[in-house]
């Protein structure tokens, strides 16, 4: 067997869930190691040192918040957090903890595929980044061109304010990864106070209606009602 | 809320002791008779004691206009004088109608709230039958499926394996509708009557039904009308989402002949509007008022316990709907098919730049 399959850590403690998840990430070529508390999670990931973190939130001996913070004192390995639907601030919290995703429990197994390949992808891509900003980010029609401060949809230039902009480098940057308002207002403002979550609507709007979006179009930029935005992995 | 509203009480009764004030001295003026004096008093103190909350309002009304009466009305003019034996006659009766007004205002305010706790009450009832009858039949689909998969797994033939297979997909995903629905009611129950609403960006919310709605019916085509400025609405957003999609695939799936399904939102002074309409079969008349009751569907159900309930979904559109301090109606478009509409309030505008 190859050696270079992505290894990929399942923390859940349903058996049934786990087992569906592990069969059909086996069909897709990734090697899966399974673990089904907290503390065996955090055990099989210093000794196998996965490539992506699949993590249920409700689990018997500690809450799975608490492995996110572990595991994100030193490592940016990417993180797929497994979460109830009613709870918004959950999700929050997961994302600033740095979980890189969410996916809302009942789940189908292509869309668990679907975000598993997105955060692989951005993940190999966001270190790339990091260590040379510059050059280009391409999605759909959309093209950033991170060296002239130029953005276009097609073969049309867009005209973003300088704020718009830096939203636009910021998504792009993580793309595939679900970023918090709170961690954009960081990003691009500095500093966050009462208003500055409808400030940062009001600019997703403008640059929504500047690049010609209308809703229910799976382009570019996705809403998380209540949580932020998430902007499509380049071939998502 | 509760200062709020002693304001308002004590306002309304400084206003009509006020006017009863003045139109005694009106009276004076233009009658010379004192016969009316203590009568408009007395209706003073019975509207006060009838549109404010508690006692303090009508006693400190009476005692007030017995004051009032003495002082300015009777002679000697503007001297109090105690030993007339009419005022303190006409201070018990104030004082009587103050107290009985109010003891009988209260109790139509507490049985008002029980009327509403009972209705409330009646309408979980009628959802969790509804639900738990409705859940019965997918598991036992899913069941059986399941069971005869692994007992004759080798005495199946392959299309017959998928079909059950396909089977019990289906009825899975009817059953986490199913769930979702519930969930949205378990939220809104509770101790507290109002749902915690959250500023929601009008299209923000509209994109994200709109992506739920295809993922699920992608052949389905859904027109959208929208305001183009920026619209934000107090709301719980996963809840009015979760309206909004059971209006859409109750369109789907009850609007016969349907060709065009139509989602929008439009601004009336302080409140946003959504419409969800078909151009289907339209809703039988008598269906009208009670299809967000959940009562309605037991009696119209086809015997074949036909999975494509609309009853759950559209009295948990009613709950959430009226947990938002607002009212769902339905009705027949006259070019056929049904329309749907409730209406948010938007709240204070402050923006945030």
């Amino acid at each position: 067997m190859g050696n270079n399959k992505y290894k990929i850590l399942i923390v859940e403690d349903e058996a049934n869930i786990r087992s569906f998840i592990k069969a059909n990430l086996e069909t897709s070529d990734y090697q899966v190691l399974c673990a089904e508390t907290c503390a065996l999670g955090m055990m099989m990931y210093a000794s196998h040192h996965p490539d992506l973190i699949v993590l249920d939130l409700g689990l018997p001996d500690r809450d799975g918040m608490s492995l996110i913070q572990e595991v994100r004192k030193t490592d940016t390995v990417p993180i797929i957090v497994l979460s109830a639907r009613s709870n918004e601030r959950d999700k929050v919290e997961a994302l600033d903890l740095g979980a890189n995703d969410y996916i809302t429990k009942p789940f189908g197994t292509e869309e668990l595929l679907a975000r598993i390949r997105a955060v692989l992808r951005s993940h190999r891509h966001s270190e790339e980044k990091e260590s040379s900003p510059g050059g280009k980010f391409r999605l759909q029609d959309l093209l950033i061109d991170y060296d002239t401060r130029q953005v276009f949809v097609g073969k049309e230039e867009i005209d973003l304010t300088q704020t718009e902009y830096n939203i636009m480098v910021f998504l792009s940057v993580h793309a595939g990864k679900v970023l918090t308002y709170a961690a954009i207002i960081r990003a691009v403002w500095g500093y966050s106070d009462y208003g500055s979550v409808k400030k940062l609507q009001v600019n997703m709007k403008n640059i929504r209606k500047k690049m010609g979006v209308t809703p229910g179009e799976k382009r570019y930029i996705i809403n998380e009602l209540g949580v932020g935005y998430r902007m499509l992995a380049e071939d998502e | 809320m509760k200062n709020r509203q002693r304001q308002k009480d004590t306002l309304f009764s400084i206003l009509i002791f006020g006017s009863a004030f003045a139109v005694n001295l009106l009276i004076q003026k233009l009658f010379t008779t004192q016969t009316l004096v203590p009568m408009i008093f007395v209706f003073g103190v019975f509207l006060i004691s009838l549109k404010t909350h508690g006692y303090c309002y009508g006693i400190t009304s009476a005692i007030v206009s017995v004051f009032a009466v003495n002082f300015a009305f009777t002679y000697p003019y503007y001297v109090f004088d105690f030993f007339v034996e009419e005022s303190i006659l006409s201070a018990v009766i104030m004082l009587a109608v103050a107290v009985s007004t109010s003891t009988l205002n209260s109790r139509i305010r507490d049985q008002e709230k029980l009327r509403a706790e009972s209705e409330k009450e009646r309408m979980r009832g009628n959802l969790l039958r509804a639900i738990s009858h409705d859940l019965r039949t997918p598991l036992t689909s899913i069941y059986g499926s399941s069971s005869t998969l692994i007992s004759k797994y080798d005495a199946l033939p392959k299309e017959q394996q998928l079909k059950l297979l396909g089977e019990i997909q289906e009825d899975s995903e009817w059953l986490i509708r199913m769930v979702e629905n519930l969930l949205s009611v378990t939220r809104i129950d509770g101790a507290k009557v109002e749902v915690v609403k959250t500023p929601t960006v009008l299209d923000e919310l509209i994109d994200s039904v709109l992506m739920k709605f295809s993922k699920k019916h992608p052949n389905q085509k859904v027109i959208t009308q929208i305001p183009e400025e920026f619209v934000d609405i107090p709301m719980d957003s996963l809840l009015i989402e979760q309206v909004l999609m059971n209006l859409l695939e109750n369109a789907v799936f009850h609007a016969k002949g349907m060709t065009e399904l139509m989602l929008s939102v439009s601004l009336a002074g302080d409140k946003a509007v959504f419409e969800v309409s078909d151009n289907g079969c339209g809703l039988p008349e008598d269906a009208l008022q009670k299809i967000f009751t959940g009562s309605y569907e037991k009696s119209a159900a086809p015997v074949d316990g036909t999975r494509r309930n609309m009853g759950i979904g559209l009295s948990v559109c009613a709950a959430i709907v009226k947990a938002h301090g607002s009212d769902i109606t339905a009705e027949n478009r006259k070019g056929g098919g049904a329309v749907f509409r409730f209406a948010l309030e938007r709240g204070c505008e402050d923006d945030g730049q």
